[in-house]
């Protein structure tokens, strides 16, 4: 088996893991449990960082906003200091911290790359302050969890979760017919159910109509945040039946009679078990670790453990690491910016993220430059984790990202700035060659593309170094 | 032969001066005609952009989103009062609109509609290849595309060596290039290669560092590159945040600042464009347009027909240009959405024709695959 398994199921080796006897155990084994959070430093909840967010569009919008609508320059500077005590140009840096952390130091990286790909298949895109307050927490608590349950049972937390419900407008969507709907002369909002439909479970392979998508919205009026004078749209969820469509709804054919709250839970059940949205989700996951188009012959056995495991996800997850082992000779993968960084910092052991106590806020002044770092680098580089443009999230396709720029990036990013992140006992050649040599069989071709700077150990020497070395064709798509 | 950073790098500062000023003169005699797209992802309101004046019903449906003060157009349209360089233009017969129309797509879907407004196709996700990059391949025009964008769009693929222009926060050296370039050399793999020849080719003005957030600076430099006699003929603008289901507003508004985004793209193009103005067409391109009828959230939700925002020194006169199906309610698609009377392909089409100096009928076989597409250059264009 080549060494590339370690990079197309997880982050590679670091520099103390050797290659293990039995790759493919090594990988199964870790998908029976959820390994800790390792992140030292702070880990807010997702309901404390509600509550920031609460404070943020509240502070903003009911205090400072009214109190100097005549002086603006008076306004900003306030709204500045709002968001420093807030915590709203933080909490996203913390939390791709935790994110980066838990890729390079996990024992369980397997584990985390399959974080990686739901929190993608239910991405939070960029909108309010959704990344700065919420996507993080939402990875954390909705996702996470539900990584060793079912399908269906992560569909169904993620459909009720603050997150997506506000991503998607669902509070704004009223039952014509319920007595708010009619009392305020207000009608439902499409969005959250076509998006249920679309990218979350059957696709629109599944032929559904436009009144699939309104009757399935009608099922989903009523979910919607609390609403409060002081915490506004950052209350929790619950089901408003005074928002509800009253009546039965039916679905691609399939009747749901008039239950209230438990209409959801139904049709959940059956979108994510439809043979449509297994086939869907099972192509993505062999896209993800295998190769862009993968075959039928590669997602079959997903679609078979997961009809014999009833969805459960560790059964799924598993058959995705056999087919991967199975094909990791013949297929190639080329992999988004995010996983390719979070490869050369576990391989090469870089000093990413910055440590948790230099990470440490203070809510008193603005982040500082290190804080950071991380997040700036993750936007250059073209893939802020928590900030895709569309609710279809990144794409997991080479021709997506591959243009003149988005390599350039990658190449900037490689000879100029990771210099500066290689720790100091990790400057001499001698340690990018046991890197090399622990992730690559071609490792002795590999030194000798660097060998003219084997006596430096100036940023500039290593920048000359690890930036030929990470953007190798073998380096770039494994 | 414009001067790349490769020769610059290896030549020096002589080589720059040499290859980078004198061929431009032996091409002045043919004048360069560009046409630059800006995608409005989301679904760009029609009805707020280009709105119909006095439609009674459409002010009972959207009681929340009703402008109160447009600029004019006609007697029957208005123009959104963001979109001022639109209006300014307009009184020189440099700016038009196609109004109700959009890509032969109802299915709503934001993904399945962007797929085929980039790719002009009939079926998501099944073409690899966008329309601009098919006729730009079919009129032999290569390596004349830009887009202005971190990723290529799909809307540019199909044709090799285009360029992107996104700039990092610092240089690469050539030399890492080059040996990047060099280890690539025996790989199977054309896409990054050719990417990789591209960068290699790029000329020294796009050699810069900036901040890629400033969307002021990027249309500045796009306009630069446009100007120049061998610079691209061709250049890709993209936004988002058109999808407004929630506080789409009217005046102000969530809509309202895409449209300001749009506004101040053309604007600088316009500005910096100097002479060239008159040969280019800026032309929108949408997936669909939104509903009638405001939502639950004083937002719209995904509709059909919308609207195209032109500009620029080619287009025949200002005029809005459609086949107003109106607005009752059996006049709408599926009694919600302001219907579409034109295949906007055709639009897309007949501009091609001209930037490219090509025969429309031949692109519509090669680019449309021979689809139903009127030529409409001499209703909205300069021939």
């Amino acid at each position: 088996m080549s060494l590339n398994f370690y990079r197309r199921v997880a982050f590679g080796l670091s520099p103390n893991e050797k290659p293990y006897k039995d790759p493919l155990n090594w990988a199964i084994n870790q998908l029976d449990r959820i390994p800790d959070l390792l992140w030292p430093g702070t880990i807010p909840t997702e309901k404390d960082l509600r509550k920031k967010y609460g404070e943020w569009v509240y502070g903003d919008r009911e205090v400072l906003r009214k109190k100097f609508k005549n002086d603006k320059h008076a306004y900003r500077k306030a709204k500045d200091e709002l968001r420093i005590k807030t915590g709203e140009r933080y909490f996203e840096l913390n939390e791709h911290a935790i994110r980066h952390f838990q890729t390079k130091y996990s024992k369980q990286p397997v584990f985390e790359r399959f974080w990686l790909f739901w929190g993608n298949h239910f991405a939070i895109s960029e909108k309010d302050f959704l990344a700065e307050f919420s996507t993080g927490p939402y990875q954390r608590e909705i996702i996470r969890p539900n990584m060793v349950k079912t399908f269906e049972e992560m569909v169904q937390s993620v459909t009720t979760s603050w997150c997506m419900i506000h991503h998607l407008d669902n509070s704004e969507s009223f039952g014509p017919n319920s007595k708010k709907g009619m009392e305020w002369g207000e009608t439902i909002n499409e969005n959250h159910a076509r998006e249920l439909l679309e990218l979350h479970t059957v696709s629109p392979n599944a032929g559904y109509t436009q009144e699939d998508v309104i009757q399935l919205a009608y099922i989903m009026t009523g979910w919607a945040h609390k609403w409060d004078r002081k915490n506004l749209e950052t209350g929790d969820i619950w089901f408003d039946q005074e928002m509800h469509q009253k009546g039965d709804k039916i679905v691609l054919g399939v009747k749901y009679k008039n239950d209230a709250k438990r209409e959801l839970a139904k049709v959940i059940h059956d979108l994510a078990t439809h043979p449509i949205c297994i086939k869907f989700v099972s192509t993505k996951l062999c896209r993800h670790f295998i190769t862009d188009e993968p075959t039928d012959e590669m997602i079959n056995p997903v679609i078979e453990a997961w009809k014999k495991s009833d969805g459960n996800l560790i059964e799924i997850h598993k058959a995705v690491i056999t087919q991967a082992y199975k094909y990791n000779e013949n297929t190639h993968k080329f992999h988004p910016p995010e996983i390719w960084l979070m490869q050369l910092s576990r391989m090469f052991d870089l000093n990413i993220p910055l440590s948790f106590e230099k990470m440490n806020y203070t809510f008193k002044s603005k982040p500082n430059n290190r804080q950071r770092q991380l997040s700036w680098i993750l936007r250059e580089i073209g893939h802020s984790p928590y900030r895709a443009k569309q609710p279809n999230g990144w794409s997991d396709l080479e021709v997506d990202w591959v243009s003149p720029e988005l390599l350039l990036r990658r190449f900037w990013f490689a000879s100029v700035e990771l210099p500066m992140l290689v720790k100091s006992g990790n400057r001499s050649h001698g340690f990018i060659l046991s890197c090399l040599k622990n992730n690559f069989e071609d490792h002795e071709n590999m030194a000798s593309l660097i060998d003219n700077f084997r006596f430096g150990t100036s940023d500039y020497d290593l920048g000359q170094k690890y930036g030929v070395i990470c953007n190798l064709p073998g380096v770039l798509k494994i | 032969m414009n001067c790349t950073r490769r020769n610059f790098l290896i030549g020096g500062s002589t080589t720059l001066f040499l290859s980078g000023y004198f061929p431009k003169i032996s091409f002045a005699s043919m004048q360069k005609k560009n046409l630059i797209i800006i995608s409005l992802r989301g679904g760009m309101d029609g009805l707020t952009a280009i709105p119909v004046i006095g439609d009674k019903r459409l002010k009972k449906l959207r009681k929340k989103l009703i402008l109160e003060d447009v600029l004019n157009l006609n007697s029957d349209f208005g123009l959104h009062p963001k979109l001022e360089i639109f209006h300014k233009l307009w009184q020189k017969n440099q700016a038009a609109f196609v109004h109700a129309t959009n890509i032969p797509y109802t299915g709503r879907s934001h993904f399945d509609g962007q797929n085929l407004m980039e790719t002009g196709a009939h079926i998501p996700y099944k073409e690899k290849t966008g329309w601009l990059g098919r006729g730009l391949l079919a009129s032999n025009i290569i390596g004349k595309g830009l887009a202005i964008s971190l990723p290529m769009p799909l809307l540019l693929r199909g044709v090799p060596q285009n360029n992107n222009f996104f700039p990092s926060p610092d240089f690469v050296e050539t030399k890492l290039i080059d040996q990047i370039y060099n280890e690539f050399k025996g790989e199977h793999n054309e896409l990054i290669k050719s990417t990789l020849d591209t960068i290699r080719q790029r000329p020294l003005s796009m050699q810069i560092a900036t901040d890629s957030d400033d969307r002021k600076k990027l249309a500045l430099e796009a306009a630069k590159q446009l100007k120049d006699q061998s610079g691209p003929r061709v250049a890709v603008f993209d936004l988002d945040g058109f999808d407004t289901h929630a506080a789409q507003g009217g005046v102000d508004g969530a809509h309202a600042d895409e449209l300001e985004e749009v506004n101040k793209i053309v604007t600088i193009l316009h500005e910096n464009l100097g002479q060239a103005f008159d040969n280019t067409l800026i032309l929108t391109l949408t997936e669909f347009g939104r509903t009638i009828k405001q939502n639950g959230g004083y937002g719209t939700e995904h509709g059909y027909g919308s609207a195209i925002l032109m500009a620029g020194g080619l287009l025949k006169k200002s005029q809005v240009y459609t086949d107003w199906p109106g607005l009752k309610k059996k006049e709408l698609f599926e009694g919600r959405d302001l219907n579409s009377t034109i295949d906007s392909r055709a639009v897309y089409n007949s501009a091609m024709s001209i930037c490219f100096n090509q025969d429309p009928e031949f692109l519509r076989k090669e680019v449309f695959w021979g689809d139903e597409l009127p030529d409409l250059s001499q209703e909205l264009f300069k021939i």
